[in-house]
């Protein structure tokens, strides 16, 4: 950025607090653009409440999300439309619905999150490597990736998990955990193919730029010129990319809940809460609306956010420049 | 030059023949990023019958001022000031008026011919919209008027043209098209916006032409934007210069090449290269330092040239000067256009001489022999299986040439001749398919890839768009650094003083390491590429066409650097260029190519004089030449270099050529032919040299 004093050498004892500054500023700005325009300010915010429920819900949530509550009769309290000591109602079996939606957050948004993030990673290394290299691989690895393109998502996920899931853990520390880590790699697997092919487009465009015939030229490898000169280049589509996954996976993840592949009951799981609360649907619609409109809320919310961001990028600086 | 001689007046009081008026306009965009003064204050006259240059360098205003003329300018602009269009203002006119207007009294012809046609139309149906949505005409008539429009603008077999799409025709008959469409309504007042920037030497030469007899069959005004002085003097009755949105000189156009009365012009005219045949090169180019004022800056109480101008003084400073009669119907911008000499720029330094024609033998640092490229491979008939039915493209054909050391070769050609081919081949980037490739005898490997750390140091190139030859990402430094730091053994400290030194010896200031290429101009870009290539001290720089996509000015300034730098570690140069006058100027050497074959080569001025081959001749007959006296013999090429998939039969010009002798040279490839006056010329042609002197004397100029 312009306004800055060309760097000198620092002295040695300043790094740390350099680093510091530079990684609080580096946050600041981020900040700032979140919060330039409405859309970005009102995506921050549903994203904010959806990160804050995920990381300490459970402590917030008023309620047990797994403990069925009593009248002081001892009746259950099934099937309780929306009251001052249950915002959001119970559910058929006595539960505090806004509780359970408030400790779902945690397992959706983890499994959705690592399953984009490694399907990004993926997908872009795959496109921009071979969009690079051209030719035979180029064709052959587009072809792999169309084909695995052309199977449903769902069905996909639903192959992967019913063959996989019921088997051991490949090590002791896994098992509790194999079955979200087959579902964040199921979704990897189906995000990788349209990553790929949107990351390669644009780096079949960007190779023909006269800056990456001068990196050839200098006897940059391959992977340099990938990653360090064309992959700068290409954030914007990125942004957006992430965007979409992002959501499609979240979708998939409430999708296989509501299949009964997600987080086994008691565990609250939007996805599965959806599912069960079909029958009563003309009943008792809350127990159904609250967890969709979680899903729902969270998919706007990082799409506003990443369109703010977006906005405020093509706007003009504040400092001059 | 020095004296003033009044030249004819134009009659200035023949008011009825007035078709535009622009008095004292001033358009400024409001966006977000900040205010953007385009056109300050600029008042010009178009008539009935005339062709009005409007000529400057980007960013002067002369686009803004020609789509403020439609009335095209976005909602963020404001005007202030007249355009009277026939007595009317432009800017009072209702929307529903301006439509009536535009295509149909007032016509625009734009830069890029690809993107004003609409590519999913038939080209014939596009015509006939404009003349049924104006004139009313029933499909029948519309038709017959389309061929007839057609006819007039040079575009033989209309039955074929109108059921084309656009993509199916060649940039020229793109170009024709448009202005076939322009000129559908018979508009009182046509608008070219540089319409010729795009299109190759030879086809632009053809479309001037043609615009140059539409002055006499179209009784219509035209307002013809450029930058180029090549255009305007072959063109255009009256010129308009502009600089930094103001009109700063206007005058018959006789008058203004004979007697520039402001600074810049003046500038202007000693930044472009003597053009060949009119005597030697024999000073270096002007140029003019400084920058454009910007137009973001409000328009002060000055002179808008007064930090550039060599004749500046106190009430420049203090007062901003307005359009002064000098003569009839010659007006400056200047408080002492009386004083404006061309020596006000400097005496012309006199360049070395460093070009022997004869050659003394230099020992040549790059050899290349039977360079050979083709792009494609066999395409199949079942698109894996069968026969094979598509050649690949014969790029470059067996060609040979060598550099010496501290010497530039020139390569000329029109796209498609493969110029660029060889210079990607030479460095690399495209690997070569046959031929050697020596560089002080060491043998190059076909891919850069391949080749050795001192090898990549030795041979560096230089690209045609400094836009794109820069990461928009990252920061001017990098890409020296990086090339410091993969050339050179210097440590972080020493490469950062070395970057900071690269950039000064271009001209730039050390702080601009830190900024985005897109905070730097195009010149300002180009010459960080170039320090960028001076980095790991080369010993050969390839530069293609490095200077098309700059301003006159400043294309000066980086010519000077090349030179500069040139003689200064006697590195030696491969320049790409279509620009003759270019090359020329820059040359010791050149290499004439057509469609992948050497048709001549060999000392600039002997190739440059009789006796040429045919193609050379054509070239240099169709390049504009900023002096509206030139006496150029008209040779016309038609149609544009083929992309050749098959070995040619015999003369690879046998196309085009205008001096096709007969079926030999149809059948027969020709001979190589040797100058006996210069031993390092040949031409490639069946005809003799001595006879091609004869019939050239005409139109090629002579040695002196």
């Amino acid at each position: 950025m312009t306004g800055q004093v060309s760097t000198k050498k620092d002295q040695p004892g300043r790094h740390q607090s350099a680093s510091l500054a530079s990684v609080s500023q580096g946050l600041r700005s981020v900040l700032s653009l979140c919060l330039a325009t409405s859309a970005g300010r009102i995506g921050f915010c549903l994203v904010a409440i959806h990160l804050t429920l995920a990381l300490i819900g459970p402590l917030l949530a008023p309620y047990s999300a797994t403990s069925f509550n009593y009248f002081d009769n001892g009746d259950v309290k099934v099937f309780l439309g929306p009251t001052l000591q249950h915002w959001l109602g119970t559910d058929q079996f006595g539960r505090d619905i806004l509780s359970r939606v408030m400790s779902g957050a945690a397992s959706i948004i983890a499994v959705s999150v690592a399953g984009a993030a490694l399907g990004i990673f993926v997908g872009t290394v795959v496109g921009m490597s071979s969009a690079y290299k051209g030719g035979r691989v180029d064709e052959f690895t587009m072809r792999v990736m169309d084909g695995l393109m052309s199977f449903p998502s769902l069905l996909m996920a639903l192959l992967i998990i019913t063959t996989l899931a019921f088997r051991p853990a490949p090590a002791e520390w896994i098992q509790p955990f194999w079955q979200q880590l087959l579902i964040v790699f199921t979704i990897a697997i189906v995000n990788v193919p349209r990553v790929a092919r949107v990351m390669r487009s644009t780096t079949l465009s960007l190779k023909t730029q006269e800056f990456v015939q001068s990196a050839r030229l200098r006897g940059e490898p391959a992977s340099y010129i990938i990653f360090k000169e064309i992959l700068p280049n290409t954030l914007q589509t990125l942004g957006v990319e992430m965007t979409v996954r992002f959501s499609y996976a979240i979708l998939l993840v409430a999708s296989l809940g509501f299949l009964g592949m997600g987080v086994q009951p008691p565990s609250p799981d939007w996805g599965l809460m959806i599912s069960q609360s079909r029958q009563f649907l003309a009943s008792a619609p809350w127990v159904a609306l609250a967890p969709a409109a979680a899903i729902a809320s969270l998919v706007v919310g990082v799409n506003l956010l990443v369109d703010g961001i977006r906005q405020a990028q093509g706007l003009p600086k504040e400092s001059a420049s | 030059m020095s004296e003033r001689q009044p030249q004819a007046a134009l009659g200035r009081d023949d008011a009825t023949d007035v078709l535009l008026q622009v008095e004292g306009l001033a358009v400024t965009f409001y966006t977000p990023r900040g205010t953007v003064r385009a056109v300050r204050d600029a008042s010009l006259q178009v008539r009935r019958g005339e062709l009005v240059g409007l000529v400057g360098e980007s960013g002067c205003g002369k686009s803004t001022l020609a789509f403020a003329v439609m009335g095209y300018l976005p909602g963020t602009a404001a005007t202030e000031g007249s355009i009277l269009f026939e007595g009317r203002d432009i800017a009072q006119l209702q929307p529903s008026e301006l439509r009536d207007l535009r295509g149909n009294r007032i016509a625009m012809v734009y830069q890029d011919p690809s993107t004003s046609l609409n590519p999913t139309m038939k080209v014939g149906s596009q015509i006939e919209e404009v003349v049924r949505e104006h004139l009313h005409f029933d499909a029948a008539t519309a038709r017959e008027r389309t061929k007839e429009l057609l006819e007039s603008v040079g575009l033989p077999d209309p039955d074929r043209v109108t059921q084309a799409y656009p993509h199916q025709l060649s940039g020229g008959q793109q170009q024709r098209i448009v202005i076939a469409m322009a000129l559908a309504c018979e508009p009182d007042l046509l608008l070219m916006d540089e319409p010729t920037t795009g299109l190759d030497v030879t086809t632009e030469a053809t479309i001037l032409d043609l615009v140059a007899s539409l002055k006499d069959r179209v009784n219509a005004g035209i307002l013809y934007v450029t930058h180029n002085l090549g255009v305007i003097a072959r063109v255009a009755d009256r010129v308009v210069v502009m600089y930094a949105g103001q009109t700063v000189e206007q005058a018959p156009v006789r008058e203004l090449f004979k007697n520039p009365c402001h600074p810049y012009t003046i500038g202007l005219l000693s930044c472009v290269p003597t053009p060949p045949g009119e005597g030697e090169a024999a000073t270096k180019l002007q140029s003019i330092p400084g920058s454009v004022f910007a137009a973001q800056e409000v328009t002060p109480e000055a002179c808008l040239f007064v930090d550039r101008c060599p004749m500046a003084q106190d009430r420049c400073r203090g007062e901003a000067p307005v359009m002064s009669d000098t003569n009839d119907g010659h007006q400056s911008r200047c408080f002492f256009w009386n004083e404006v000499r061309p020596e006000i720029w400097g005496e012309a330094e006199p360049r070395e001489a460093a070009h022997n024609s004869n050659g003394e033998q230099v020992k040549p640092v790059l050899t290349a022999k039977g360079l050979r490229r083709f792009y494609g491979r066999w395409g199949r008939k079942y698109l894996f299986f069968g026969p094979r039915v598509r050649p690949p493209v014969r790029a470059v054909v067996d060609i040979d040439f060598d550099v010496g050391v501290g010497k530039s070769l020139g390569i000329v050609g029109e796209s498609g001749s493969g110029k660029t081919t060889v210079a990607h081949s030479v460095v690399g980037l495209v690997p070569r398919d046959r031929g050697d490739l020596d560089l002080n005898g060491e043998s190059l490997s076909a891919a850069v890839e391949g080749r050795s750390l001192d090898q990549k140091a030795a041979l560096r190139m230089v690209f045609q768009n400094p836009t794109s030859s820069l990461n928009p990402k990252l920061p001017i430094r990098h890409a020296i650094l990086r090339t410091l730091q993969k050339f050179t053994g210097l440590n972080q400290q020493e490469r950062g003083l070395r970057a900071e030194e690269l950039l000064e010896a271009v001209g730039l200031d050390s702080s601009y390491l830190n900024r985005r290429p897109s905070e730097l101009s195009g010149g300002q870009q180009q010459r960080v590429a170039l320090a960028g290539a001076f980095a790991g001290d080369p010993i050969l720089i390839a530069a293609d066409e490095p200077v098309s996509a700059l301003d006159v000015s400043i294309q000066a300034q980086v010519l000077n650097l090349l030179a500069e730098h040139q003689r200064d570690q006697k590195t030696a140069h491969i320049f790409i260029s279509h620009d003759l006058g270019v090359v020329r100027y820059v040359s010791d050497e050149i290499l004439v190519l057509y469609a992948g074959h050497v048709a001549e080569s060999g000392p600039t001025e002997a190739v440059l004089s009789a006796p040429s081959h045919p193609y050379t001749e054509a070239l240099l007959s169709a390049a504009p030449v900023p002096d509206p006296d030139a006496d150029r013999t008209r040779i016309r090429l038609s149609g544009t270099v083929p992309t050749q998939r098959e070995q040619f039969q015999g003369c690879f010009f046998a196309g085009r050529c205008p001096r096709k002798i007969g079926p030999i040279c149809d059948h027969t490839p020709p001979p190589t032919r040797t100058d006996p006056e210069s031993s390092k010329h040949v031409i490639t042609c069946h005809i003799p040299l001595e006879e091609l002197a004869v019939l050239q004397q005409g139109t090629v100029a002579k040695a002196t």
